[in-house]
């Protein structure tokens, strides 16, 4: 059983490779089937891991804790919304040469089939394997549009990101050579499970260097500052359902990377090493995002400044510890990732239908178009933290849970930069929906109410989130909370 | 013994094409210098795996050297030719203080290893400050460049001392993950030679001063 699971989990990967050769009318409905056999199996493998205990397969290749799960949920959450989102960007579309639909639905599929498979792997080896092929695909996708500005983003992330990812190979091959010394040269001297037990007989110096060029390499990945350069432009280029991916899930999935890292730089060196790295990443990464936020012109560069904000967040989490912020750190994953996909999609939604990305050419947007403009304004409420929106319970957990380890200084400066950065974005915000518009009323991009749908479900999931946690849920949580405080799954 | 020397004259010369890289504005002969930089990491694979008994390494070093010293030259000299610039002209950093700079890593990569105690069982540790001083100066290069053949020349140097890493701290992975890595970076190549063909159409020139339209 467990067995079919994984292997509906690797299937999207080569089908991929079939869809590209996919008649252009065909290839749309072919990715959906084979992503819904990857969900399924995703789902399958995913819940006994979450409520139970963690899955193995393969020889133990194969290891699913809680948060892997939990992990690979937020993926499939986001990949929902961006596929529902595809049609509607392809009609849109104006650059599109025959084949390409095909194209389009090709690289989806293998960019979310590669995502679902990172957390599935317990050697750190295979994890930067996975996480290199999905930054490769998706850089065919930012680039996708073809326009000059669109190469000009693609061409920064294939550098930016080769480089990136480099050193995160440099860490992986470091954090191997201090296993080595422990183990001999097994094939399991990489396998996560085993660095953890045995992280206290690790050598310091070599684990160190390892988290170090861990946290530049996927720190570049993850969009902390400063290695965030290329993410506001590869966002912001990108088509919108990627720009949902790229934001909801390749961010959290970076993050996990990291999170392993981080917790074999524990059990070796104690928590004040890389602990204290992570504060001070995440806050110097609210505090870049501030001022970008607050004097950006450009929309979808908007909501690229708010997920550095929010992953320096995640990394500040990440960085305190204990299990109140760590609950959060969970929470905030979810619910940042299905209210930034929603947004990424109903913002471009609004940039297409208006033929601009200009904020300042953009008002009135709730005359013109109703049904994207709400989910825009609506998703931007919860976005901000404001209640009852889960992300308003996960940054108190995060910033009450900083406070009471002893982080008191850095969650005051968090809850500040944090404030205000809300403030200007809702204000960028507020010059996009409301005001008059320049522009009569124009059809809604596909089916108003299946589209209106689609962006209220993850929206209203996150308002329920924010009220009410049902036992399940929590239940989730707090076993996420165990693996994140280096307890095992 | 035959290892070692095979380990130390491959990384001495690693890094001597380093430095003959910062200083090379012709591209055309910069993309000889790297497949020979290439080669050499290969070499050292295959060398130590012969002499050890090591199969992995061999296969590894062997597929190491059809990749990045065959078919990465072949896809850039296809790239150089279909582009008018043969020339890095007006780099940020000029030929000379660059070959200073090429040192200046040189020295500093031995001196940020040299109180780094790795295993003495491991005998490739003495190739690890050829191995970091070739990743920064593939840095450089890419810093201090604007042609995007440059770039990725860069590139593929930083990708060359990355090896050299893997093989100085480990003499090599688990064959599955060593094959996993040398066909992502096979990838990043293709994808930098679809977009670098994309700006050639677009652009009309392959110098990155052409993007520069996103800022704030």
């Amino acid at each position: 059983m467990t067995t079919v699971a994984v292997l509906a989990i690797l299937l999207p990967v080569p089908v991929a490779a079939l869809i590209w050769f996919a008649p252009d009318r065909l290839a749309g409905r072919f990715a959906v089937l084979v992503l819904a056999i990857g969900a399924t199996g995703s789902l399958g493998l995913a819940l006994p891991a979450l409520f139970d205990a963690p899955v193995r397969a393969f020889d133990g290749i194969v290891v699913l804790d809680a948060f892997g799960a939990f992990v690979l949920v937020i993926v499939i959450g986001v990949a929902a919304i961006a596929v529902v989102a595809s049609p509607a960007y392809l009609r849109h579309e104006v650059a599109l040469r025959p084949r390409d639909r095909a194209r389009y639905w090709a690289l989806m599929v293998w960019f979310i089939g590669g995502l679902s498979t990172v957390p599935l792997f317990d050697s750190l080896g295979l994890l930067w394997v996975a996480i290199e092929a999905t930054t490769i695909v998706a850089a065919l996708l930012v680039g996708f549009s073809r326009t000059p500005a669109a190469i000009e983003a693609a061409w920064k992330y294939v550098i930016l990101g080769s480089v990136g990812i480099g050193f995160a190979l440099l860490g992986t091959l470091l954090a191997y050579a201090s296993s080595v010394r422990v183990l001999g040269e097994t094939s399991d001297a990489l396998a996560w499970t085993r660095l953890v037990s045995i992280a206290g007989s690790l050598d310091p110096g070599l684990v160190r260097l390892a988290f170090l060029f861990a946290l530049v390499g996927y720190g570049t990945k993850i969009g902390l500052a400063p290695f965030h350069t290329w993410l506001p432009d590869a966002h912001s280029q990108a088509p919108g359902p990627v720009s949902a991916l790229l934001s909801g899930a390749t961010l959290a999935i970076s993050l996990y990377a990291l999170v392993r890292f981080h917790l074999v730089a524990v059990g070796t060196l104690g928590l004040a090493f890389s602990s204290t790295l992570l504060v001070a990443f995440g806050l110097l990464s609210l505090a870049v995002a501030l001022p970008f936020i607050v004097a950006q012109g450009d929309l979808k560069r908007l909501l690229a400044y708010s997920s550095i904000e929010h992953m320096g967040l995640g990394a500040l989490a990440l960085g305190f510890g204990g299990p109140v912020a760590l609950g959060g750190l969970a929470l905030h994953l979810l619910a940042h990732g299905l209210t930034k996909a929603s947004l990424f999609v109903a913002g471009g939604g609004l940039v297409e239908a208006g033929r601009s990305r200009r904020i300042a050419r953009l008002s009135g947007s709730l005359s013109s178009d109703p049904v994207d403009a709400r989910a825009f304004l609506g998703g931007s409420l919860l976005l901000s933290g404001l209640p009852p929106s889960a992300l308003f319970a996960s940054e108190i957990a995060i910033l009450f849970g900083g406070f009471t380890v002893g982080w008191g200084i850095a969650a005051g400066a968090a809850s500040i930069l944090l404030a205000l950065t809300a403030a200007g974005f809702l204000f960028h915000v507020g010059r996009v929906c409301f005001g008059s518009s320049r522009r009569a009323a124009g059809p809604a991009p596909g089916p108003a109410r299946l589209r209106g749908i689609g962006l209220a479900l993850p929206l209203v999931a996150v308002v329920v989130l924010g009220i009410w946690t049902p036992d399940p849920v929590s239940e989730v949580v707090g076993r996420v909370v165990t693996v994140l405080g280096g307890g095992g799954g | 013994m035959t290892a070692t020397v095979i380990v130390d004259v491959c990384a001495a010369g690693i890094v001597a094409i380093g430095v003959l890289l910062a200083v090379t504005r012709s591209i055309g002969r910069s993309i000889w210098l790297v497949a020979g930089q290439s080669t050499l990491g290969a070499v050292a694979a295959i060398g130590v795996g012969v002499s050890l008994g090591l199969a992995h390494l061999v296969v590894g070093g062997a597929l190491a050297l059809v990749a990045k010293a065959v078919i990465y030259p072949l896809v850039l000299r296809t790239m150089l030719r279909a582009s008018s610039v043969a020339v890095e002209r007006r780099s940020y950093v000029g030929p000379r203080l660059s070959l200073v700079a090429a040192i200046a890593i040189v020295f500093a990569a031995g001196v940020a290893t040299a109180d780094l105690t790795l295993d003495s069982s491991l005998g490739g540790a003495r190739a690890l400050p050829a191995a970091i001083a070739a990743m920064l100066t593939g840095l450089f290069l890419m810093m201090s460049r604007r042609k995007a053949l440059s770039l990725l020349i860069g590139l593929l140097v930083f990708e060359n001392g990355l090896a050299l890493a893997a093989f100085a701290l480990t003499y090599g992975m688990p064959l599955v993950v060593e094959l996993g890595i040398l066909f992502d970076l096979l990838i990043v190549i293709v994808v930098g030679w679809v977009y670098a063909r994309r700006m050639l159409r677009v652009f009309g020139s392959l110098s990155t001063d052409e993007l520069r339209s996103l800022r704030g």
